[in-house]
Parts: structure tokens; C-alpha cells; sequence
């Protein structure tokens, strides 16, 4: 892996970072031609692309712990797969894929929501202390709904809306995703709309 | 472009991601504007609530630390060789091996009380030496959604209720034994190489028959049935601190994966032809209801394993599975026979890969599990190892 990739992310280890290096890595093909990746080779990979799975797991999950584990059960995914023979493996695009889907059923597994609920409260409180303890408040209800809304949609659409929010342009989506960038709009506008729809039942079962 | 824009394209205006003959229409048409600033309400609306998604700066943990936990251990455990079995650290990873099997079997913990006089105690008095026919396993290799489902059970059903602490080096037995909390016991007129001391750690498991149930369908043995009074039983375990002992030149041990990392087999037996790894722990004790079956249990095992449902009884029947640290071994992976050691009945293992033989020798003794291994088709290094035991 280290011996073609020269290209490094960028120090606010944006999501466009990961992706545009994605890119660069479908040209210069990065221990994904279908050889055996060697230990050495997949550690770079590793060492590359952590931080952009791990933040994207830590935003989903809130708790640094579980988004640790999320991140380092991504790799291993990707190290389960390999060596990967096909051409045009999208590897950052790939990585956030199932990433966000571990992210989801994870929110979705948690054993009682109760204790999600006091966990996504706890981080909430760390990562905002300056926050007023009301806009606290309602800021943690509607981010504890959101992520139980994201959790209850169907996949396709959830992993959609998290790509998009977490700052992925449609062609960077459509790859990761393997979709028409022209069908993105569409597929977002709908997933928008579902989102709403189940954001507001489980708002009304908390009334 | 006189055509109207569809929603998909005004939602897509939002983002900036229109062509040109599409923003040229936008930019010349009311109805189409008046259709975007509604969509943009909406949305505006979900924005707001999935804010959470932008990037910020969350602190990450190092590559370093992160890369130390990282798959590639993961890999080690998936081409484990015969010489790294043995030279793991046995107990506890038999241990674990059980714990795993159990955990297969149980599932999310209930409201039930157990008080512990209706509990019983299983204490590790002796080894015993399993052939397993692995066919059954292999077939279920590769099936992902039945992976996640059963590391999804496992990490629901099972409670740590000690985590252990990091291992730490002593250089001596008596420092060992204060670490520990027990007697260790190290050979005399013997140089050790490294002496580290495992922490105990505990953890509890509890049964949901129904999942457990639809995890074996999933897997296709629907006719693998778990007995209902085994349904919301918890079961706890407590693995007590253990000794790791090794002796001339040995790989790293990974105190992480409990493993002694190195490359192929054929390479490490060269390289570490004179090494030899002695671990001892006191039992491991486990609490379970009274009526928990354990017998029925491991039957049910075996048979996930690809035994037949009368092996798999006959065999199950021949164990005293409340007593005995059983050794789950791949047929034609090594052979194994009953030997006498340290003045009791003890199993020693051997591979008998021509290019990497190994072996592996196990006893119990005052509710002690003793393993000692090494590569080479001579075993009777280890024996001399337990001669020179006080």
C-alpha cells in the first residue's frame, strides 16, 4: 500500500478528504489488485484511513469506546475480504459504507434505550459544556430521536443521509454507494422525508 | 430548458449539484422557484435535526493504540497454526473456547434472581482431549449475517463484571505467586525468559432461549432444539489471575490476544527451537443454575459441530462436564494420548506436520491446570520441565 500512495489527508480529516484520496487510489491501485495485502500494506491502510472511519463512528454512536470498536470492526471487515480482485473497488467509499452500517445497528442494538439514552445524554454534556442545561436539553432529545430515526429507516436510505450530512458531494455518495449521481437528489429528497416521518412517530411515542 | 425541474432536481439545487441548462431554468422560472423554497423547508427541517453528522473535530484515538487492537491480531487468530495454539496460553483460551461455545447458546440477560444456593460449581479437576470433526463449522465459514448475529448475541448476553488489568512481569515465583494470588510453582535450576502474571477477570452470561433458537436456524440445524428450562439462566464465570512462564528463545507474547505472535510454523520452529511455554491458573469457576444441563449443552454443541446426534450423545455421555477443562481438537489436526505427569493423569498433544511438529502437555493437580508447550517432535523437554518442579 505504501508504495504508491502519496496522497495524505487533509489535517481536518474532512470526508472529502477521504474520498478524493479514494479516488486517487482507484487510479493508483493501493494493495487492492487482487494480490495478498501484506501485513505492512494493510497497516498503512489502516493507518490512513482510521481517524476518517473512526469520526464517522463517533458521530453516529456518540460513545468513543463503542466507536473504537465500530472502527477497528470496519478494518476487519476489510481485511476479511481481501484480497479484493475487482477493478473498480472503491476502498474509502467502501470503508464508509460499512462503517455507517455498523454505526446504525449498533444504535439499533442497544440492549435498552434507556441506557442510550443516558449514554448520548453523557457525551452530549461532554462534547458541549458551555451549552445552556435547557438547549441542552432539547439539543439531546432530538439527537437521541434522530439517531433512533436514522436506526429505523432501511439501510440504503440512512446510509444516504449520513454520507450527505457528514459532507459528501453526490458523486462521492454515488460512488461509495454504487448509484447514478443524477439519482441522488431524488433518493435524498425521499430518505428526507422518511426521516421525518419516523423522527416525528417516535417523537410522539415520547409525548 | 423549458421543462420543469422534478423534486430530485430541486432538492439537488440545494446542494449546488444542478448542470447548467438545469440552474439556467431555476434562475428563469417562478413556479420552479416557488417548488424549491418548499422543498428547502423541508429541507431545512432535516438539516437541522441530522446536524450532528457534520464534520467536527472529534478526538481520535492514536493509530498506534488504535492499530494494536487492530484486525491483524485478528488475522494471527485466523491462520492460527498448530505451534500457536500450543503456545498460546491454553487454559485460558480453552477457557474462553468454552465460554464462547456457551455464549452461543445464550443470550440477553433477564430479570431473574438466582440465589446461589441454587447454583452449581464447576471446578476444572481434570483435562480432557475432544476430536471434533469441524465439518459442520466449515460450511457456516463466509456467512456473514450469521457472524454478525452471533457476535451480536455474544456482546448482549454476556456481562464483564471484572475487567482484567494489564499483565504484569515478575522475574521471580515468589513475586509471581504474590501477583497471582497462588502458589506458582517454577522448575528449579531453570532459567526463565519471562515471567508475566495475567489478571482474574469475571463476566456473566445469560440464556435467551428464543434467539438462541433462531440463531441455530439461521445456521440451518433447525432441528437442533434447546431445552426450555435452560431459558433467562445466567451463568457466571471467574477466570483467576494466571502465571505465563517461558523458557530459551520464544516469540512476543501478546497479552491482548493471549497469543505468542510469529510468522508460519515452519519458521518459528527453527527459530524458536528451544523455547518452551509453562502456564499454570487455578480453576476457572463457573456458577450456573442447578437445572442448566450441561451435558445437554455440549451434546448440542458437538452436533453444531457435525457430529451425529447419537456420536454426539455417546460422547457427551462419556464427560463429566461439571469437572473437566475439555480441549476442543480438529480431527487430523494432532494426535493426543493419556500420559502420566507431576503423579497425575495428564493429555499430551502432538502435531505430526513433518515440517513443524509441536506439542502441548496438560494436566491438572490441586486445582491447578498446568500446560506446557514447545515445537518439536520431542516432547520430553517437557516432561523434564515437570521433573525439575518443586
Amino acid at each position: 500500500m505504501g508504495r504508491t500512495n502519496s496522497i495524505s489527508m487533509t489535517k481536518t480529516g474532512s470526508p472529502q478528504s477521504m474520498i478524493h484520496s479514494m479516488k486517487k487510489e482507484k487510479t493508483a491501485p493501493v494493495g487492492m489488485s487482487g494480490t495478498n495485502l501484506s501485513q505492512d500494506e494493510f497497516e498503512s491502510l489502516f493507518g490512513k484511513y482510521w481517524a476518517h472511519v473512526y469520526r464517522i463512528l463517533r458521530r453516529l454512536v456518540l460513545d468513543p469506546v463503542e466507536a473504537e470498536d465500530l472502527a477497528l470492526e470496519t478494518f476487519l471487515r476489510l481485511y476479511q475480504r481481501l484480497p479484493i480482485e475487482e477493478q473498480d473497488f472503491q476502498l474509502g467509499g467502501w470503508l464508509y459504507r460499512v462503517a455507517t452500517n455498523l454505526g446504525l445497528r449498533s444504535i439499533r442494538s442497544f440492549k435498552r434505550r434507556e441506557h442510550y439514552e443516558i449514554t448520548a445524554g453523557n457525551y452530549a454534556l461532554e462534547d458541549a459544556p458551555e451549552t445552556r442545561p435547557t438547549e441542552l436539553l432539547a439539543q439531546k432529545e432530538e439527537s437521541v430521536l434522530a439517531r433512533q430515526a436514522l436506526a429505523q429507516m432501511s439501510e440504503r436510505q440512512s446510509q444516504l443521509l449520513v454520507l450527505r450530512y457528514s459532507g459528501l458531494s453526490y458523486k462521492e455518495i454515488a460512488s461509495a454507494l454504487t448509484l447514478s449521481p443524477t439519482s441522488i437528489g431524488p433518493l435524498l429528497l425521499r430518505a428526507e422525508r422518511e426521516f421525518e416521518a419516523c423522527y416525528r412517530a417516535l417523537a410522539q411515542e415520547e409525548e | 430548458m423549458k421543462q420543469h425541474l422534478t423534486e430530485g432536481e430541486l432538492r439537488a439545487s440545494l446542494d449546488g449539484e444542478l448542470v447548467r441548462d438545469q440552474l439556467l431554468h431555476l434562475e428563469s422560472c417562478p413556479e420552479c422557484q416557488t417548488r424549491q423554497r418548499q422543498i428547502q423547508a423541508e429541507y431545512l427541517r432535516s438539516a437541522k435535526r441530522l446536524a450532528f453528522l457534520a464534520p467536527g473535530n472529534e478526538p481520535v484515538p492514536s493509530v498506534k493504540t488504535a492499530w494494536s487492537r487492530s484486525p491483524h491480531h485478528v488475522l494471527k487468530q485466523k491462520e492460527t497454526s498448530m505451534f500457536k495454539k500450543f503456545f498460546a496460553f491454553p487454559v485460558v483460551r480453552a477457557g474462553a473456547v468454552a465460554i464462547l461455545a456457551l455464549a452461543m447458546l445464550m443470550a440477553f440477560p433477564t430479570t431473574r434472581a438466582l440465589a446461589s444456593d441454587l447454583l452449581n460449581l464447576f471446578r476444572v479437576q481434570q483435562v480432557a482431549i475432544l476430536p471434533i470433526d469441524m465439518s459442520g463449522m466449515e460450511s457456516l465459514t463466509g456467512n456473514e449475517a450469521l457472524g454478525n448475529k452471533m457476535s451480536e448475541l455474544m456482546s448482549n448476553s454476556t456481562e464483564i463484571t471484572k475487567e482484567a488489568n494489564e499483565p504484569v512481569t515478575v522475574t521471580n515465583a515468589s513475586e509471581a505467586s504474590a501477583a497471582a494470588g497462588f502458589d506458582v510453582r517454577l522448575p528449579k535450576d531453570m532459567t526463565a525468559s519471562t515471567i508475566l502474571v495475567s489478571d482474574s477477570s469475571a463476566f456473566t452470561i445469560n440464556i435467551d432461549r428464543a434467539k438462541i433458537q433462531a440463531l441455530l436456524d439461521e445456521a440451518g440445524r433447525s432441528d437442533l432444539i434447546l431445552s426450555g428450562t435452560m431459558d433467562g439462566a445466567e451463568i457466571s464465570m471467574n477466570i483467576p489471575a494466571s502465571v505465563n512462564t517461558t523458557f530459551g528463545t520464544c516469540p512476543e507474547f501478546d497479552a491482548e490476544s493471549s497469543e505468542f505472535s510469529g510468522e508460519n510454523p515452519s519458521g518459528m520452529n527453527a527459530r524458536y527451537a528451544d523455547c518452551l511455554v509453562f502456564g499454570q491458573i487455578p480453576s476457572p469457576i463457573v456458577q450456573a443454575p442447578a437445572d442448566v444441563n450441561m451435558e445437554e449443552l455440549a451434546q448440542l454443541a458437538l452436533e453444531f459441530s457435525g457430529m451425529s446426534s447419537e456420536e454426539a450423545a455417546a460422547l457427551a455421555d462419556t464427560v463429566d462436564w461439571t469437572s473437566t477443562l475439555v480441549v476442543p481438537l480438529p480431527r487430523d489436526a494432532a494426535t493426543y494420548s493419556d500420559v502420566s505427569v507431576d503423579g497425575v493423569t495428564g493429555s499430551l498433544i502432538q502435531s505430526d506436520s513433518e515440517y513443524a511438529p509441536q506439542f502441548a502437555l496438560l494436566w491438572v493437580k490441586d486445582g491447578v491446570v498446568y500446560f506446557i508447550s514447545g515445537s518439536g517432535a520431542d516432547a520430553s523437554r517437557a516432561f523434564d520441565l515437570v521433573n525439575a518442579l518443586p
